[in-house]
C-alpha cells in the first residue's frame, strides 16, 4: 500500500500537467506533463526559486487547467477529434498483456538495475531531500562515479513523487517508469493511428511493448529506472510533431503551436540525458525543412533549456562523465575505433533476444516506405540515420574501451529512434496493403 | 499472394520473433514476483541481493543518519560501494578506492570519520587499522630470507612500531622467531613504554613469523621499544620495514647501554631516539643537558645535527633520504 501514493501522483499529476497546455491524448499528456514538470522545476532551480514553491504552483496550475481542459474536451470531443478506433481488438489485447505482467512485477519486485540505482533514482532522492538541484550532494567534490553533470529532468519528476509521498523508497518510482512505456505506447498508437491508419497505430503500439529491450530488459527496460525510455518517448513526441506538420502541409494552413510543442519536446530531450542535446540539434536541423521559418520558435524554446543546462553545470563540479566535445579533436588518433563503432549498431540490431526481427523489418520497411511516401520516409530515415551517426561518432571519440561501451549502450541507444522506426513500419504496411486493390480499409 | 496477406504474414513473423524472447521473460518476471509476494518489501530485497543487503540493513540500523560515512572499497568492487551508497541513503557517503585513498585524504576536513568496508559479499563498519591489517596480511612481507641471530633468550628491540608515515609510508616490524630446540619455547614480549605484554608459545623446531609484530600482538598502531624474553634460546630477526616503499632494515639487539653514534650524513626528518630499557630511572645527557628518563622510557626529538649523547641509555638516530627510505644510525 505504501507505493500507492507514488502510483496516484504518477497517474494524476503528470497527465493533468500535460493537459494544462491544451488537449491531447492521455499518453501524450503523461509524457508532456512529465517533461513540463521536470523542465519547469529545473528552470526554477536554476534561477533559485525554491522547488517546493515551484512545485506548488505547478500542482495548482496543473490541477486547475488540466481539469478545466478535460471538462472542455469532454464537451467538445465528439465532433472535434474522434478517437481513432482500430479494426481488430487483437492488437489492443496484445498490448495489454505485457502491461498486466509488468504492472504485477513492478508492484512487487524491488528495483534491481544498475544506472537507475547508481545515478538516476539516487539523484531523485537527493533532490527530494535537499529541495534543490545544486545542493550539497551535487556540490560535493568526490570520487564517486555519480555523473554529476547528467541532466536531471527525470530525477526531478522522481523527486516530485518522493517528495509528495514523503518516502525516499524507490518503490514509489516504479510506476513512473512503467508509465513512460505505457504513455509511449499510447502516443505511438494515437499518432500513427492518425498519420497512417488506426490499425497501424494499434499494431505498432503492440509491437513496441513486445520488444524485449523495452519491456523486459533488466537494463533499460520498463522495470528499470534508466532514462533511455524517457528519451525514446520525448523523441517520439518531437518526431510525431514533425510528421504531423508534414501531413498538415498538404492540408489548408491553420495557425497552431506545432513549432512551440516541437521545441518543448526538444527541451525535454535536452534536460533528460546527455544524448538529448545532439538529438535536439538533429531534430532542429531536420525540422528546419519542415517548419521553415517557424523553426525559430522551436530553437528558442530548446535554446532556453540548453542554456539553463549549461548554467547549472557551471555551478556544480563535474563527475566522471566523458566530455565528448573535448574528445572530438582526438578522433584522428582513434581511427582504430571506427570499425567497431560502425559495426556496433548493425550487430546489436541483429541481437534476437533484444530486438527479434524488428530492425530487419525496419530496414525493409524503409525501402518500401521510400517508394510509398518519399517525404515522410525521408523524414524518419534522416532522423534515425543522423542520430545513429552521432552515436557512432561518440563511439569513435570515447576514452572508454569502445567494445565495452558498445556492449552496454548500443541497445539502449537504439531505443531512442523507436518512433521513426515504427512509423516506417506503419508506412510500409500501408504500401504493402495498397499493392492489393481489394484491400481497402 | 495479396498485399494484405503479405502484410499479415510479415507482421505475424515480426511479432512472433519479439514474443519468442519477451514472453518467457515476462512469465519469469511474474513467477519471480509471485514468489516474492508473501514477503515484506525489505525481505524481497534480501531475497534479490542476498547477505550483502542484510549487511546493509544492519548498517542502516547501526549508523547515525546525520553522520557521514566513508565507503572503502577496491576498484574491482566499486559497484558494490555505489549500491551501498544508494541503500544507505539518506546517510551521506564518500567513496574511497582503497585504504590508501582514505589515508591520502587526511588533510580534507570533510573526510568522514566513520568507515564502512564494502565488497560484493557484505558491507561492514570497520576501523582504519583493521583495514590496514587486512591489506598487510593480504600482501607479502618485504624480507623473504631474514638474517637470523645466534640463539638468545633475551632481545631488546630499540624500535617497535606499527605506524603510517606520509603516503605511501607504512611502517611495520617484520619478525621471525625460530625455536631450534626440541622443547616448546614460551616467549614473553613486552611493548614499552605502554607496558603491554603478550606471551606466545613456539612449538619445538618451528618458526613463528609476523608481518606487523606490534599490531598482531597488541592490536594497536603505536611506536615504542620491545623486550623479548624466551624460556628457550631463539634465533630471531626483526626488521623495521616500510611496506609502502618496500624497504627494510635489520634491527640490532639493544640489550646493553650504547650512545656513541658515528657521524654520518643526515637527510630530512632526522630524529634522535633514546630508550631506557632498564627497570630503574636513567639519565641521558644530550649536548651537556641532562634528561631524566623513567624506567622503560622511549623519547624522540627532531634534530638538525648529530648531538653528543651519553648516559646509561640506548640512543639511535633515524633520517629519511630524499627517496623516502629511512636510514638508521645505530650506536657503536
Amino acid at each position: 500500500m505504501a507505493a500507492m501514493i507514488g502510483l496516484a501522483v504518477t497517474l494524476i499529476l503528470f497527465p493533468l500537467a500535460g493537459w494544462s497546455l491544451g488537449r491531447r491524448s492521455i499518453g501524450e499528456a503523461f509524457l508532456f506533463g512529465a517533461g513540463l514538470t521536470g523542465s519547469v522545476l529545473f528552470l526554477a532551480g536554476v534561477v533559485h526559486v525554491p522547488l517546493v514553491i515551484a512545485l506548488a504552483l505547478i500542482g495548482a496550475w496543473s490541477v486547475g487547467c488540466g481539469v478545466w481542459e478535460l471538462r472542455r474536451r469532454r464537451r467538445g470531443m465528439p465532433s472535434d477529434h474522434p478517437l481513432p478506433t482500430p479494426y481488430s481488438p487483437l492488437p489492443t489485447i496484445l498490448t495489454c498483456i505485457p502491461f498486466i505482467a509488468l504492472t504485477f512485477a513492478a508492484a512487487i519486485t524491488p528495483l534491481n538495475d544498475f544506472d537507475g540505482r547508481a545515478f538516476w533514482v539516487l539523484k531523485a532522492k537527493e533532490i527530494a531531500r535537499e529541495r534543490a538541484i545544486d545542493g550539497p550532494s551535487f556540490k560535493a567534490v568526490t570520487l564517486d562515479p555519480r555523473k554529476n553533470h547528467y541532466p536531471i529532468l527525470i530525477p526531478l519528476d522522481g523527486a516530485v513523487i518522493l517528495g509528495i509521498a514523503h518516502d525516499f523508497d524507490d518503490r514509489q518510482l516504479r510506476w513512473f517508469y512503467l508509465g513512460v512505456l505505457a504513455a509511449l505506447a499510447l502516443l505511438v498508437r494515437e499518432r500513427i493511428g492518425r498519420l497512417v491508419s488506426p490499425s497501424a497505430g494499434a499494431w505498432c503500439a503492440a509491437l513496441l511493448v513486445w520488444i524485449p529491450q523495452f519491456s523486459v530488459e533488466a537494463e533499460g527496460g520498463a522495470l528499470s529506472a534508466y532514462n533511455d525510455l524517457a528519451i525514446a518517448a520525448f523523441a517520439a513526441g518531437a518526431f510525431f510533431e514533425l510528421a504531423e506538420e508534414v501531413a498538415k502541409s498538404a492540408a489548408p494552413k491553420r495557425r497552431d503551436f506545432g513549432a512551440i510543442r516541437f521545441g518543448l519536446w526538444l527541451a525535454f530531450l535536452i534536460l533528460t540525458k546527455s544524448e538529448g542535446l545532439p538529438f535536439a540539434i538533429v531534430f532542429l536541423a531536420v525540422g528546419a525543412f519542415v517548419f521553415r521559418k517557424r523553426i525559430t520558435s522551436s530553437a528558442i524554446v530548446a535554446g532556453i533549456a540548453a542554456v539553463a543546462l549549461f548554467v547549472w553545470r557551471t555551478r556544480i563540479p563535474p563527475g566522471d562523465e566523458e566530455d565528448i566535445i573535448r574528445l572530438l579533436p582526438t578522433i584522428p588518433q582513434k581511427l582504430h575505433n571506427v570499425r567497431a563503432a560502425l559495426a556496433a549498431f548493425p550487430r546489436h540490431m541483429l541481437l534476437m533476444p533484444h530486438w527479434g526481427l524488428f530492425w530487419i523489418a525496419v530496414i525493409i520497411a524503409a525501402v518500401l516506405a521510400l517508394r510509398n511516401d518519399r517525404r515522410n520516409a525521408t523524414l524518419a530515415i534522416s532522423v534515425i540515420a543522423a542520430m545513429l551517426a552521432v552515436y557512432v561518432l561518440v563511439y569513435v571519440a570515447t576514452a572508454w574501451v569502445v567494445s565495452d561501451l558498445i556492449a552496454v549502450t548500443a541497445d539502449r541507444l537504439l531505443m531512442h529512434v523507436i518512433a521513426p522506426s515504427l512509423f516506417l513500419l506503419a508506412m510500409a504496411a500501408r504500401r504493402f496493403r495498397s499493392l492489393n486493390p481489394e484491400s481497402v480499409d | 499472394m495479396s498485399g494484405r496477406r503479405l502484410t499479415r504474414i510479415a507482421a505475424a513473423l515480426l511479432f512472433v520473433s519479439l514474443a519468442a524472447s519477451t514472453l518467457p521473460r515476462l512469465i519469469a518476471l511474474v513467477n519471480d514476483a509471485r514468489t516474492l509476494l508473501p514477503l515484506p518489501y525489505e525481505a524481497r530485497r534480501e531475497r534479490q541481493m542476498g547477505p550483502w543487503y542484510v549487511s546493509i540493513e544492519k548498517l542502516r540500523r547501526d549508523l547515525r543518519p546525520n553522520e557521514p560515512v566513508a565507503l572503502i572499497t577496491s576498484r574491482r568492487d566499486i559497484d558494490s560501494a555505489v549500491f551501498a551508497n544508494y541503500y544507505l541513503f539518506p546517510i551521506h557517503t564518500r567513496l574511497y578506492l582503497g585504504r590508501n585513498a582514505y589515508r591520502n585524504a587526511a588533510p580534507d576536513p570533510a573526510r568522514p570519520a566513520v568507515l564502512v568496508a564494502v565488497n560484493p559479499s557484505h558491507a561492514e563498519r570497520t576501523e582504519y587499522d583493521i583495514l590496514r591489517d587486512r591489506d598487510l596480511a593480504a600482501g607479502r612481507r618485504i624480507v623473504a630470507a631474514p638474517e637470523l641471530s645466534t640463539p638468545m633468550t633475551t632481545f631488546v628491540l630499540p624500535l617497535a612500531a606499527s605506524l603510517d608515515g606520509p603516503p605511501p609510508g607504512t611502517f611495520v616490524i617484520e619478525a621471525t622467531l625460530v625455536n631450534p630446540n626440541p622443547v616448546p619455547a614460551e616467549v614473553r614480549m613486552t611493548f614499552w613504554p605502554k607496558g603491554l605484554t603478550r606471551t606466545i608459545v613456539i612449538p619445538a623446531r618451528t618458526t613463528k613469523t609476523y608481518y606487523d609484530l606490534v599490531y598482531q600482538l597488541y592490536g594497536i598502531m603505536n611506536a615504542g621499544w620491545m623486550r623479548v624474553e624466551s624460556s628457550q634460546p631463539l634465533r630471531a630477526a626483526f626488521y623495521f620495514a616500510n611496506r609502502g616503499r618496500g624497504d627494510a632494515t635489520l634491527m640490532p639487539n639493544a640489550a646493553a647501554d650504547a650512545t656513541r653514534i658515528a657521524p654520518a650524513l643526515l637527510h630530512r626528518d632526522t630524529k634522535l631516539f633514546v630508550i631506557n630499557p632498564k627497570d630503574s630511572r636513567a639519565t641521558a645527557i644530550l649536548n651537556g643537558e641532562s634528561i631524566p628518563l623513567d624506567p622503560h622510557a622511549f623519547i624522540s626529538r627532531p634534530i638538525e645535527t648529530l648531538p653528543a649523547v651519553s648516559g646509561n641509555v640506548y640512543a639511535f638516530v633515524t633520517t629519511r633520504e630524499l627517496n623516502g627510505r629511512t636510514d638508521f644510525l645505530w650506536p657503536q
